[in-house]
């Protein structure tokens, strides 16, 4: 039988859908008898949408300009200007 | 935006990289690369990840012209970071050090009885929308502290596997992981964040 702690070992597969079927319907059986799991799984999936909602991903304006400088380098390198020949 | 918008914007972007656009290669360097630097921290620290992710920028001036279309441009950049990244640690005969020993957390774990059914129980249910809860500044705050203290494999699986539209087959090629070792990764991280939301909605504290 599913118990609570093997319910939070596949949690996330359960909420990715990546479960076999046995196993999913497992999970929804124990889920129907147990309001705590039904509680975690239900966190779980706010913990997932928070992080998918809160993923900004910034980048150092320094650390850009860097990059910009170097790249702007290469390309000049890249089309040398009045080829002397 | 639509997935067809965004590749004719990605086709756009191409072609100006292509020309030697070097307006193209600012706005370029600001879309893709935070998700380079999430790969190449995976495999290495902070510092020799910007080295990469520089280095791997100069690449693709020359070799963008090469760049065939056959997978997105984002994960062409990525490929080309892990392959750098890799050839670093193989230089330095290093291994990434990664746990998916345990697949629950630690602190999670405690809290189960020795026959598996709740100890300490999760203390409430969420009813709020992410959104909703994101509106509270200072749990966005104690989310970013968490993220950033999250071990930088976990960190990097997390945000590459959203970048990647939850496809773990991508993911799992550009980090050399088992798509059940990623698994791990993912779950082990939603774990972390499931505890602090909760610790942050019970105390109002990070």
């Amino acid at each position: 039988m599913l118990m609570c702690r093997d319910l939070a070992i596949i949690a996330s597969d359960y909420l990715e859908g990546e479960l076999a079927t046995a196993d999913r319907l497992s999970v929804k059986m124990h889920l129907m008898m147990c309001r705590h799991c039904r509680s975690f799984i239900g966190n779980l999936r706010n913990s997932v949408e928070l992080m998918r909602a809160h993923s900004s991903q910034s980048l150092d304006p320094a650390y850009a300009h860097r990059l910009d400088e170097e790249i702007a380098r290469a390309l000049a390198q890249q089309q040398p200007k009045g080829d002397p020949d | 935006m639509n997935i067809a918008t965004e590749r004719e914007d990605e086709a756009l972007l191409i072609d100006r990289l292509r020309a030697g656009n070097a307006e193209a290669f600012q706005e370029a360097v600001r879309v893709y690369t935070p998700g380079m630097l999430a790969v190449a921290r995976y495999y290495t620290d902070h510092s020799s990840a910007e080295d990469i992710v520089q280095d791997c920028w100069l690449t693709v001036v020359g070799a963008i012209r090469d760049f065939e279309g056959r997978a997105s441009l984002k994960t062409w950049l990525h490929r080309i970071v892990a392959n750098k990244a890799k050839n670093l640690l193989r230089k330095q005969r290093r291994e990434v050090t990664a746990d998916f020993s345990e697949v629950l957390d630690p602190e999670l774990d405690r809290r189960f009885k020795p026959n598996g059914r709740w100890a300490e129980p999760p203390r409430f249910t969420t009813t709020e929308s992410a959104e909703a809860l994101l509106e509270n500044g200072a749990l966005s705050d104690c989310l970013d502290k968490h993220l950033s203290h999250l071990p930088e494999t976990q960190r990097s699986a997390l945000m590459l596997y959203e970048a990647h539209q939850r496809r773990s087959d991508e993911v799992c090629n550009i980090l050399d992981v088992s798509a059940s070792n990623l698994r791990v990764l993912l779950h082990r991280a939603r774990q972390k964040i499931f505890l602090m939301v909760e610790q942050f909605q019970e105390t109002g504290e990070c």
